[in-house]
């Protein structure tokens, strides 16, 4: 065996992060046990769930020398990249063909800015941009198996869904621990920063390790788009559901931003659920549906889809897929052009891309000015 | 307190710190550097090849000609990669249309395509009174005093509806925003259509109109002498006592000193260098083309 | 007492104000801008016209909008033809809030407007042909 032979399999083993007297396994007990305290039986609010494989436990400083890093960096590279071992699989998964019923997977992307753009009307529109920066899909389960695992609720029991686990960004596997290196072995992939799931019916299903790019997706199509919105911490009444609050003289006393009465006082005895209080505003998952690709870049990756408003900051993750919506399916079913199933690959552009390619309605810069027919009125 | 639950309280606080501060594990956003990381880091399978930067440096008047190249320096908002994009529509439309030189204080002639006109165009010649936004976001108003009304539209730089953009008189004023001309005499809001342009040799500095106009009386659109204009004088006459004092204690004399202020709205020296040196290199590149251009044979 | 404490007040809280909207609601007063006798005789007297509904959804009147206004004692329709608000980009912006008087039939009172019109108004077609017949000037 070559010494990088072997230097990557110590990497498998011992070279990642491992905690030394604690191994972690599902059982909430063990987990607990590092903190010395005693194992409880009651779960914490905040405890994980047991399927949960923490990424790093505590910040452990080996005190490398810089060469030696660099070194571990080279076995990474080699290991992932150079001599990538293709995870054995019996048969290729068949490329079926697009329908409107097939959930393909989605896509996770970084919403990176807003920029503005002009249809051929001449109407302005704000585009958000989102760079699909090294996505490769981890893990497919399919509908038979997914149904019995414990992540799986009534209602993908009920339905014949398998689960895409994507990930985004990959990192070296020296930052995190042993058990989750040990995730993307089935993909043969670097660990990732950033996992998702993606529910996919059984005619997408997708190999572990296939990468997705912007090619994933065609220009003119619909897409719906899942973030958490940007967090402002702990609001008050005011500015969290927009009560009015009091007067702001007339001798109100310390009345400015408060909601007044939570309930109706001795009658019914108690507060309703839901009642409007301040509390923790943003931060919330929240879908936007049926938001147009206007423009694709394949040479950065990035997706220009309708709105200034897509949830969260700049710099932050997007969960992105086709639309559900009925209407735009139905739109997208009358096209001659439908989505790649189950992902783009690269034999599907071996004559070449363009680097970009804009929707038909959308000014491209390089046109001449946009001037109005004499003979309309 | 468990390592979980630490985790789930870092994720909920936006962690848009400092540049160079430790990246939350789980948060929902990345820091600049972590993102730029991955880009380019040699792990990933789509990986951004570095750019070799333009040799040339661009001459040091590129600022103040384009200054809607730099970006806004709002750190939060603020993306490499959007920029980049943002500058090439920029300069594809900047290779269509000539768009010239510019500041508050000249006087301009704009022609826009316009569905309901006959002709299909419409023109309009007006002072610019100010200049804002950066990118394709850019926009400018102009004003004009057309029978006996005061009239102002706003424009948008890159808007593909805009024909032509001609600078009828090149100059500046005292101040960067004329809004006072709203309540100033007409008459030195008002400019002739068919006005002559007055030729501006190319290279020469670009003249400074000092005149200060004499304010109109009240009530004022703003409150002008809070403002520290240069261009306007009589602001007193037309103040009482009370107004007089509030100004004083609600001025900010200090604000000029104020260098943190200054450096977080500019973008840094090198960083505007490198992006007009682009900027510079592409004009070139569309004049070679231009002289490359073999003429017509006419026989 | 609380006349001198406000003041104080003011300076110690933090009031959220917005700026002038320079909206065009009930109780604007606007300048009437055609030929009619009725609109140059009210000027003369030092009583603009003042609105007293917007012919809208919200209440608010923008270029284009028709408008219930009070000349003189009696009660009149009208047409905005140049708005003071802040607009979008391409629509002009003017000094004044002005009007076009209309009678009940839509036949516009005056027989010249005497200042330019927005050109957005030539793409309105029913009652505003005949006012765009009247006018002199399109920016």
């Amino acid at each position: 065996m070559s010494a990088i032979q072997r230097c990557s399999k110590l990497f498998s083993n011992n070279l990642c992060r491992t905690i030394i007297n604690i191994e972690i396994r599902s059982s909430i007990s063990d987990y607990k046990s590092f903190a010395g305290s005693r194992p409880k039986k009651v779960k914490n609010r905040f405890d994980p769930p047991e399927w949960f494989v923490p990424k790093k436990a505590y910040n452990y400083f080996d005190n490398l020398t810089p060469s030696n890093r660099d070194f571990l960096k080279e076995v990474a590279y080699d290991r992932y990249i150079t001599n990538r071992e293709s995870p054995l699989v019996d048969e290729p998964i068949k490329r079926n063909t697009w329908n409107p019923c097939t959930k393909r997977t989605g896509v996770l992307g970084v919403k990176i800015g807003v920029l503005p753009q002009w249809t051929k009307d001449g109407t302005k529109l704000f585009t958000t941009l989102v760079q699909i920066i090294d996505n490769h899909v981890i893990r497919y389960v399919p509908p038979e198996d997914y149904k019995q695992s414990s992540a799986a609720t009534l209602y993908m029991k009920n339905r014949n869904y398998g689960s895409v686990v994507v990930g985004a960004l990959s990192c070296y596997p020296t930052s995190f621990t042993k058990s989750y290196v040990n995730l993307f072995n089935e993909a043969g992939v670097p660990p990732k920063r950033k996992l998702t799931r993606f529910l996919v019916t059984p005619d997408a299903a997708i190999e572990p390790g296939t990468p997705l790019t912007a090619k994933h997706f065609n220009v003119g199509d619909y897409v719906d788009v899942q973030a958490r919105t940007i967090g402002h911490g702990f609001q008050g009444v005011v500015k969290r559901w927009g009560f009015k609050g009091g007067p702001k003289s007339h001798g109100a006393t310390k009345w400015h931003r408060r909601p007044g009465t939570i309930a109706s006082g001795g009658r019914t005895g108690l507060i309703y659920k839901g009642k409007k209080m301040p509390g923790k505003m943003g931060n919330r998952w929240r879908n936007h549906r049926g938001l147009k690709i206007w423009r694709i870049n394949y040479k950065y990756n990035v997706l220009y889809l309708t709105g200034p408003a897509t949830p969260g900051p700049t710099h932050s993750y997007i969960r992105i897929y086709d639309t559900i919506l009925p209407n735009l399916k139905k739109e997208m079913t009358s096209k001659e052009v439908h989505p790649p199933m189950p992902t783009a690959y690269p034999e599907d552009f071996s004559e070449g891309l363009p680097e970009e390619v804009f929707d038909d309605e959308l000014f491209q810069f390089n046109d001449p000015t946009l001037m109005y027919n004499l003979d309309e009125k | 307190m468990s390592v979980f639950r630490r985790a789930l309280i870092a994720s909920n606080i936006r962690n848009l710190e400092c540049y160079c501060g430790v990246q939350k594990r789980f948060s929902n956003t990345l820091f600049d550097g972590t993102l730029e990381k991955h880009r380019r880091s040699e792990l990933s399978h789509d990986r951004e090849k570095t750019e070799s930067f333009p040799p040339f440096e661009a001459p040091k008047d590129y600022k103040k000609k384009y200054p809607d190249f730099l970006p806004n320096a709002d750190w939060k908002k603020r993306d490499r990669i959007t920029e980049k994009l943002e500058r090439k529509d920029m300069l594809r439309r900047r290779a269509v249309l000539n768009i010239p030189e510019f500041y508050p204080g000249s006087i301009l002639a704009i022609t826009v395509s316009d569905p309901y006109a006959p002709g299909k165009y419409n023109r309009f010649v007006g002072i610019c009174i100010a200049k804002n936004g950066n990118g394709l976001r850019t926009s400018f108003t102009l004003r004009n005093v057309v029978d006996n009304i005061g009239v102002e539209i706003l424009y948008e730089l890159y808007n593909p509806t805009i024909q032509k953009v001609e600078v009828l008189k090149l100059e500046k004023r005292l101040d960067e925003e004329l809004y006072y001309l709203r309540d100033c005499d007409p008459k030195y809001s008002t400019f002739n259509f068919n006005m002559e342009p007055v030729q501006h040799p190319p290279g020469a500095p670009i003249p400074v109109n000092d005149i200060v106009l004499k304010i109109g009386p009240r009530p004022w659109n703003q409150k002008w002498h809070r403002q520290n204009l240069k261009g306007v004088e009589g602001l007193d006459e037309h103040l009482r006592e009370v107004e007089k004092k509030l100004a004083e204690k609600t001025a900010e004399p200090w604000e000029k000193y104020d260098i943190m202020k200054t450096y977080r709205n500019s973008i840094h020296e090198e960083e505007s260098e490198r992006i007009l040196s682009e900027v510079y290199e592409k004009n070139l590149h569309n004049q070679k083309l231009k002289e490359n251009r073999k003429p017509l044979k006419m026989d | 007492m609380a006349g001198r404490f406000i003041p104080e007040l003011l300076f110690k809280r933090q009031f959220g104000t917005t700026p002038l909207l320079n909206e065009i609601r009930k109780m604007a007063r606007l300048r009437v801008v055609d030929n009619s006798i009725l609109g140059r005789q009210a000027e003369l007297e030092g009583k603009p016209a003042k609105c007293i509904h917007v012919y809208n959804k919200n209440g608010v009147g923008t270029i284009g909008d028709k408008v219930l206004v009070a000349i003189k004692g009696q009660k009149k329709r009208a047409f905005l033809v140049g708005v003071r608000q802040k607009q979008k980009a391409m629509v002009p912006r003017f000094d004044s809030n002005n009007i076009v008087l209309i009678e009940d039939s839509g036949q516009p009172t005056g027989t010249r407007i005497r200042v330019p019109i927005p050109s957005l108004l030539r793409g309105k077609k029913g009652e505003f042909s005949k006012i765009l017949a009247c006018a002199t000037k399109f920016v």
